[in-house]
């Protein structure tokens, strides 16, 4: 059995910590737009890396992660000049791992599509709920001037992706791990033999809830305008999964993959065919879901075996 | 020798028989909504920046503090998404490094781009922006056009209805910010006029189906109708409200009469449509409006929108007074902005903070096809007429 120490020796979490480490000399090397761009690559990876840890181990599908950036997003913008950054963005995390610990035991009796639908619609509702909170407080956008600047952001949403890379390093290796991956193969029978099902559900759940939080309290931080539409979008739900999809939801180097694949298309794309570009981004998610459907992290596995083989 | 030839291709450049190195042009940039939930708005936009940045380059090109420079627009499509158009404009100055800014379409992306322009010290005059927020900004490096402010609306649409002899009113509001705040000041107003408030709902911005909403309107049996909606939802209002059979004196739409598809799809039943704005080409004072306005629908074949053509086009002409006097160096250009009155289409402008201190907050009235503006009275091109 691998242990978490054994995984951490291994060349290519040690080749992803020396990218994270160019990654931290972006704004010193490329300037502020390069910077931005860093910066929305490392959310990328934190919160898809934070979805693989429970959907990509359970295999329970979440179609509604943005609530818990919109949270985290959401508690940070509200006491904005009230109480100071380093406390509020945690805190966004703590307030999105509440609201997973509270809505998970109703959410995760189901499964299959049911639980995909559930998902997303709880993720409308807290969007609505707050956007209603917000008109009739008469607060319906909220100006955020003087926060930190980019690369402060950049270095902490860094440490967000080394936090979720860890957790999910550990958790993987961990008897918790084992579990939650059994429950995935078969939940019947991971009950029949012992796993406690709903409670280790409930805790990965919970847990992947905590980095997006913070995430969303760090790019709400980004913008100087706040607004809840924007932080509770569907669209960065559907993206984190296209991403897991495409990295490889079921292994600790999908998220990277997935993310720098689909950022760096972007930037190839968005600025000369927009259109082009979300047409190759679906394009590219059928193609793997067809060939590989393990993702990018599998398909790099199985060409060095067959080049080891051959 | 060399002196000699020198001499000579002067001589000839100065006679026009050796053409001159072409000056550089100055690289204006933006970004544009061009798809989108606001992609319908777009097209206002952009048509003014380019009626402008032809109109100056046929002109000889931009006046930089004495110096002719042609115009190029450099754009991107922010696809309707603020956080995306925060993102271009620092591409735009880091990046690309243009010369000159114009402004993205709609509240959020402006006060988005807001914290791009302040950290890098980059001067840009808004237009399509509306917000009390607006006030919270810095000075110093974004203006704002518009006297469209909801608190400033509020009052004096209440003030229009009453006038009009509107007893009770429906609201419908979009929830999306600009509406929600025009909906915060609006409610006390019109309370305050003594008119009564028989309905008042809101709906998502990308609402399909408002004939819930329109049946519950007419059997509240009002005498007027304020729908505080986006573009796409005003010409669903419009389309489902004939469906419907909604027959009232006083409508008010927010955002969407403007633009010209909006009468050439409604035709006679957009008669009599109430809606923001502060410009109108027949407002004799402003000298420069009438030419705009044959100019844009020469150009286009079509009218302009009546609000957001018209602000884009203002903040171009401010943009052109100050590079005139300033040039292109930031300091000079912002001192230039803060401190200058400019002629516009929209008469005299000049700023107090970020908002435009001289332009009143005004109502304009769909009538036989054409915009008038029907309130205040001393900007009026024509009085109100009941639909």
């Amino acid at each position: 059995m691998t242990s978490a120490f054994s995984l951490l020796k291994t060349r290519f979490v040690w080749f992803l910590f020396a990218g994270l480490l160019l990654i931290a000399q972006v704004p010193s090397i490329l300037g502020s737009y390069w910077t931005l761009i860093a910066l929305n690559l490392m959310m990328w990876v934190a919160i898809t890396q934070s979805w693989t840890l429970f959907s990509g181990m359970t295999g329970y599908i979440s179609l509604g992660h943005v609530v818990f950036y919109g949270v985290g997003a959401y508690v940070v913008a509200s006491t904005f000049n009230t109480i100071p950054l380093w406390l509020a963005v945690p805190m966004g995390g703590i307030a999105a791992a509440l609201l997973a610990l509270v809505v998970s035991v109703p959410v995760l009796r189901v499964r299959g599509p049911y639980f995909v639908i559930l998902t997303f619609g709880l993720a409308e509702l807290v969007k609505f709920s707050i956007l209603n909170l917000e008109t009739v407080s008469g607060k319906s956008s909220r100006l955020l001037f003087g926060t930190p600047s980019i690369e402060i952001l950049l270095y902490c949403m860094i440490g967000l992706v080394v936090l979720a890379t860890l957790t999910t390093l550990f958790v993987t290796c961990s008897r918790f791990g084992r579990g939650l991956t059994v429950i995935r193969e078969d939940e019947v029978a991971a009950a029949t033999v012992g796993v406690p099902v709903l409670r280790y559900k409930i805790i990965a759940y919970t847990i992947s809830a905590i980095v997006p939080g913070m995430a969303g309290g760090l790019m709400a931080l980004k913008s100087t305008y706040f607004e809840v539409l924007q932080v509770f979008n569907p669209i960065i739900s559907f993206t984190v999964v296209t991403m897991a999809i495409i990295g490889g939801s079921g292994d600790v180097r999908g998220p990277f993959l997935g993310a720098v694949f689909l950022v760096l298309l972007s930037e190839l794309f968005w600025t000369t065919a927009p259109q082009f570009y979300m047409i190759l981004v679906g394009l590219f998610l059928i193609l793997f879901v067809i060939f590989a459907p393990n993702g990018i992290a599998a398909f790099l596995d199985k060409l060095q075996i067959s080049r080891k083989s051959g | 020798m060399k002196r000699i030839v020198h001499f000579i291709a002067l001589l000839l450049c100065s006679l026009g028989l050796i053409p001159a190195q072409a000056a550089e042009p100055v690289r204006i940039g933006f970004s544009i909504a061009k798809t989108g939930l606001f992609a319908q708005a777009a097209p206002s936009q952009i048509t003014a920046y380019e009626l402008w940045a032809n109109q100056v380059n046929a002109a000889g090109g931009l006046d930089v503090a004495g110096d002719r420079r042609p115009v190029e627009l450099v754009w991107f499509d922010d696809e309707s998404d603020p956080a995306k158009s925060a993102q271009i404009y620092e591409k735009l100055i880091s990046d690309e490094k243009v010369d000159l800014l114009l402004a993205p379409w709609g509240t959020p992306h402006h006060l988005n781009v807001a914290g791009v322009v302040e950290r890098h010290g980059f001067p840009m005059v808004g237009n399509t922006a509306a917000s009390v927020a607006v006030r919270e900004v810095q000075p110093g490096n974004i203006w704002f056009s518009t006297s469209a402010i909801p608190d400033r609306i509020g009052p004096e649409l209440a003030a229009l209805a009453k006038q009009s002899g509107v007893k009770s009113v429906a609201i419908i509001a979009n929830v999306l910010p600009f509406a929600q705040e025009n909906l915060q000041f609006l409610v006390p107003a019109l309370e305050a006029e003594g008119i009564e408030i028989a309905l008042n709902e809101s709906y998502p911005p990308d609402i399909s189906d408002m004939t819930g909403l329109l049946s519950q309107i007419k059997a509240a049996g009002v005498d007027g109708i304020i729908a505080l909606s986006y573009p796409a939802d005003s010409f669903l209002y419009m389309g489902q409200a004939r469906e419907v059979g909604i027959d009232v004196s006083f409508e008010f739409l927010l955002v969407g009469p403007t633009i010209s598809a909006f009468s050439q799809a409604f035709g006679d039943f957009a008669d009599g449509i109430v809606t923001i704005g502060h410009w109108s080409p027949h407002q004799s004072k402003w000298s420069r409006a009438k030419p705009f306005f044959d100019a844009y629908v020469a150009a286009y074949e079509m009218n302009p929108d009546y609000l957001d053509t018209a602000l884009a086009y203002m903040s171009c002409e401010i943009l052109e007074q100050a590079v005139a006097t300033a040039g292109l160096d930031r300091d000079k250009l912002r001192t230039a902005i803060a401190s200058s009155t400019f002629d516009t289409i929209n008469g005299e402008v000049s700023f107090e903070g970020v908002e435009n201190a001289v332009t009143p907050t005004a109502f304009l009235q769909l009538q036989g096809g054409d915009m008038h503006l029907i309130w205040p009275e001393d900007i009026a091109t024509a009085s109100f007429s009941p639909r």
